[in-house]
């Protein structure tokens, strides 16, 4: 074929051949030469709330594609397609957004089976304790190639946690009891957190000591009887909506008042505490760490 | 003294001092020792007395409504069983249970906050739902013409269970975790009332089963012969079942809206009960009542107690007796 | 004494299984459907014994519930001594009139004194408990029926014949002055079949015992009654003396079988033997 302008031999023939087998060569070795995983991954589903909260502190936002069914923060998420959680990832979604890296559940086997069918690597996320949240995040900061932004927040978060630790060190204790669940307008089926987990660390944190510590679970149910035995002089209370009309939320506390003989409902210290952020193992138990320290110790924290 | 009075009066003394001991001794147990002495010690004021807390306020009610409980389910046991002619009958097999399920479900998953003279959402709605499902299940009972079918009461009350526990299984698949934890809980029974309100709301209904309860045996002992020889000795045939089937069912609805589903009292009582006095409903229907109560306060002991500070649903509990227990029967019917 | 005027009573035509009735349940699933009776009329009198005869599905049952007042007629009524039984409160029915049953299934373990002592349900208040005479008359029902020695058995350890006796025993106890039997017989084997017929006669002789026998054996029939009432499909087609009614004419009208009936001279009565099937056309 001819190129435009004159025949100059070797020239344009040759510039085509060479083109075409630079091309065919680049094309070949190049993506078998680099290993797939070194390259950062652009398109991040995450199926993990605490994970996308993590994502956003070190600055991964704009490379987050989906979150689950479960995530609603920072404001922007609401935004994003959902693709389920734990119990139903929906795993054509995922598929159909073409991620190159889905963060999963560790316990979610056969979606990780799935994916990997198709090609996509998944990072897979362990809850743990309070101290897993940034190792959790550096870890995952080094998978994203953010790396420095990763250490950056979970070293600021450390040092925030640090802080309110120091200036409660030396601190009485006061027994505390941290009620996960219990039946609306009555005290049956309660659920505390035991002597395990980021939340009783956190109340651990904050200068509290867990009545149930003793116990080596992340929760479970407790009698009256026991609340009782256990007498806690701080009872906070956790819930993971929005906050009711503050009626509501007196009539709640009022429900304390079957056991007056608790010392934490004899001096009025039962905390009732609505948020997202409380179940949520991420950046953001800086916040639940220094509502913990109000509650526990508000002479030194202020009072709510 | 006739035989059957002889009978009857020994089996109200044994299980009665059963019943008595379970219900008088079991709030002295659990994991936190308590000295009876300082329970009743009036020179220390009550907020302060932490034995008496725990005496008056959680253990108490507990082996009340365990009492209560155990009595209402045994003793409805023992009136389905004769009512349907079959020794393998539980308060359950109508479906009554299946729909106080569902409703407490519901009211746990819709995040009802409300109650109403100390009885929350939770409870109010498994009644409703109780209410329901007997509702329905006598509806299609009766027959076009005056009449009252054993057979489809049966056959409406099984497909009603399955109906209804698919929906609950679709309720607790859509709510979320915390929810789903509280539905999975209630299902397993939880006698921790933590006050005496919930206990006042059951007994009235309790107390009219009950009293239903005291003029079935002699009739159900007829009926379970045979509906034909029944009638042909003067009883009202069709009286009689709507009798035992609404007292029955309902005190199965409050119980079971007090105290969550608790498995195997209705069917491990009665025959333990038929095994120690004999068949005849005058006897084995107090007998039940009593025992059960017993039975049931003493399984609540242990499941407060064997994995302290971690509470073990009484319904476990009860099903491990209860599971072994039903199969020895099975083989042994054999 | 108890009489049926002009007697009707349908069955609700509905799935097997589906009748209905104002006081009783309804059959057991293994029964089938049971046919009703049409504008019959019989008068049973004091101290005879009537046997009730027809194939299946013809009215037998029903006819026998209904003169026991466990069913109410659509038409017609059923009197006592002139009294309507829809009038007469059931304790005081269950009093004069003894149902024995075909069959009796139990569902629990109930002894034989038990089931004997279920028979003075009538005459006990609503929280009465049986004294030393309920006791006295259950045990002479059972020595009656020849089964005082099974007192203390289970009810469900009894061979056939025992435990049909037991059940004649337990309406004896309801000291009723009318026995009506369903097919009393029909599972019993030849020699507990005699047991059974003795028996009847000697309660009827002795005591006066009115008694009512729906059957499918004529032999027995023959041998028991002194009257018959002979029903096909739902209404009556012959009743009276047995000697008169028990006829070869008769028999293969009910029945379609030839038959031959003649005074048999050592048994004492009637006697048929079938011959063979008629041709149906």
């Amino acid at each position: 074929m001819k190129l435009g302008a004159g025949d100059s031999g070797f020239g344009a023939r040759g510039w085509a051949l060479g083109a075409c087998l630079s091309t065919v060569v680049l094309t070949v070795t190049l993506p078998a030469a680099a290993p797939r995983a070194q390259l950062a991954p652009q398109r991040v589903v995450s199926l993990v709330p605490s994970a996308t909260e993590m994502l956003f502190a070190m600055g991964a936002g704009p490379r987050v594609a989906a979150v689950s069914s479960y995530d609603h923060y920072p404001p922007e998420v609401e935004r994003l397609p959902r693709v389920g959680a734990l119990v139903d990832p929906d795993v054509e979604r995922i598929l159909s957004l073409r991620p190159d890296l889905v963060i999963a559940y560790a316990s979610q086997t056969d979606l990780r089976a799935q994916l990997g069918r198709a090609g996509i690597p998944v990072y897979s996320y362990r809850h743990g304790a309070l101290a897993d949240i940034t190792a959790g995040m550096r870890d995952l900061g080094t998978r994203l190639g953010l790396e420095t932004q990763a250490r950056a927040a979970a070293a600021e978060i450390d040092s925030s946690l640090s802080d309110i630790r120091a200036r409660l060190a030396g601190r009485r204790r006061p027994g505390a009891m941290l009620v996960i669940g219990r039946e609306p307008q009555s005290l049956r089926a309660i659920n505390v957190s035991g002597g395990y987990g980021f939340l009783h660390d956190l109340l651990d944190l904050a200068g509290g000591r867990n009545v149930f510590g003793d116990v080596s679970r992340e929760s479970m149910m407790v009698a009256t009887e026991t609340v009782l035995a256990r007498a806690p002089e701080v009872i906070i209370e956790l819930h993971y909506s929005d906050p009711p009309s503050s009626d509501a939320i007196a009539r709640e506390r009022k429900t304390w008042s079957l056991l007056p003989g608790v010392p934490a409902v004899k001096n009025g210290r039962v905390y009732l505490l609505y948020g997202g952020e409380l179940v949520v193992p991420g950046p953001r138990v800086v916040l639940t760490a220094q509502t913990f320290a109000r509650a526990l110790h508000p002479d030194v924290f202020g009072v709510r | 003294m006739t035989d059957v009075r002889r009978r009857l009066a020994m089996s109200m003394l044994v299980f009665g001092s059963l019943a008595f001991v379970a219900v008088i001794g079991a709030p002295l147990l659990g994991t936190t020792p308590i000295r009876l002495a300082r329970v009743f010690d009036r020179t220390i004021p009550f907020a302060d007395n932490v034995d008496a807390q725990i005496f008056f306020i959680a253990r108490l009610p507990r082996a009340l409504a365990g009492a209560l409980v155990g009595a209402t389910l045994a003793a409805a046991g023992v009136v389905f069983q004769a009512l349907l002619r079959n020794p393998l009958a539980t308060p359950f097999t109508l479906g009554v249970s299946a729909g106080a399920a569902l409703g407490a479900m519901l009211a746990i998953t819709m995040r009802l906050h409300l109650s109403l003279w100390g009885v929350s959402a939770v409870t109010a709605a498994s009644f409703v739902g109780s209410l329901g499902a007997v509702g329905i299940v006598y509806a299609m009972a009766r027959a076009r013409h005056r009449g009252f079918s054993t057979n489809i009461l049966l056959l409406a009350g099984v497909t009603l269970n399955s109906f209804f526990s698919a929906l609950i299984l679709f309720v607790q698949y859509l709510a979320d975790s915390a929810e789903a934890l509280r539905t999975m809980r209630w299902l397993m029974g939880d006698l921790d009332v933590a006050g005496y309100g919930p206990l006042l709301a059951a007994l009235p209904l309790c107390a009219i089963a009950f009293v239903a309860f005291a003029w079935l045996p002699r009739a159900l002992n007829l009926l379970s012969l045979d509906t034909d020889a029944a009638a042909s000795r003067g009883v009202d045939v069709l009286r009689v079942q709507r009798v035992a089937f609404f007292s029955a069912s309902m005190a199965t609805g409050a119980a079971v809206s007090l105290g969550g589903p608790i498995g195997f009292i209705g069917i491990i009582v009665p025959h333990l009960v038929r095994l120690m006095v004999g068949a005849d409903h005058r006897i084995v229907l107090p007998a039940s009542a009593l025992f059960g109560a017993a039975f049931l306060v003493a399984a609540d002991v242990v499941a407060r107690t064997a994995m302290a500070p971690v509470e073990l649903p009484v319904g476990i509990i009860t099903a491990l007796i209860g599971g072994p227990f039903f199969l020895w029967l099975l083989v042994r019917q054999r | 004494m108890l009489r049926a005027d002009n007697v009707t009573y349908v069955h609700d035509r509905g799935r097997a299984g589906a009748g209905a009735g104002s006081a009783s349940m309804l059959p057991a699933p293994d029964r089938p459907a049971l046919p009703g009776v049409q504008d019959v009329s019989i008068a049973i009198d004091r101290g005879s014994v009537v046997g009730i005869l027809g194939p299946n599905g013809s009215g037998k049952t029903t006819l026998l519930r209904l003169l026991a007042g466990m069913l109410r007629p659509e038409q017609g009524h059923v009197t006592l001594n002139g009294t309507s039984l829809a009038s007469i409160p059931r304790a005081a029915l269950a009093r004069s009139i003894a149902v024995v049953p075909q069959e009796t299934h139990l569902a629990f373990d109930y002894s034989v004194l038990e089931i004997a002592l279920m028979g003075r349900y009538p005459h006990l208040g609503t929280f009465e408990l049986e004294g030393p005479r309920d006791i006295a008359i259950a045990r002479e029902a059972l020595a009656a029926t020849g089964t005082a020695a099974l007192e203390h058995r289970l009810f469900a350890t009894l061979s056939g014949g025992e435990k049909q006796r037991v059940v004649i025993a337990s309406a004896l106890a309801q000291q009723a002055e009318i026995l009506l039997l369903d097919e009393p017989t029909a599972s019993l084997d030849l020699g507990y079949q005699f047991d059974i017929a003795h028996l009847l006669a000697r309660l009827n002789r002795e005591r006066g015992l009115t008694i009512v026998v729906a059957t499918h054996d004529l032999n027995f029939a023959a041998g028991l009654c002194g009257s018959l009432v002979m029903m096909s499909e739902g209404r009556v087609v012959a009743a009276g003396a047995t000697g008169d009614t028990l006829t070869s004419m008769s028999i293969q009208t009910l029945y379609g079988v030839v038959a031959d009936v003649y005074p048999h001279h050592a048994a004492g009565h009637l006697t048929v033997v079938p011959l063979r099937r008629v041709r149906r056309d």
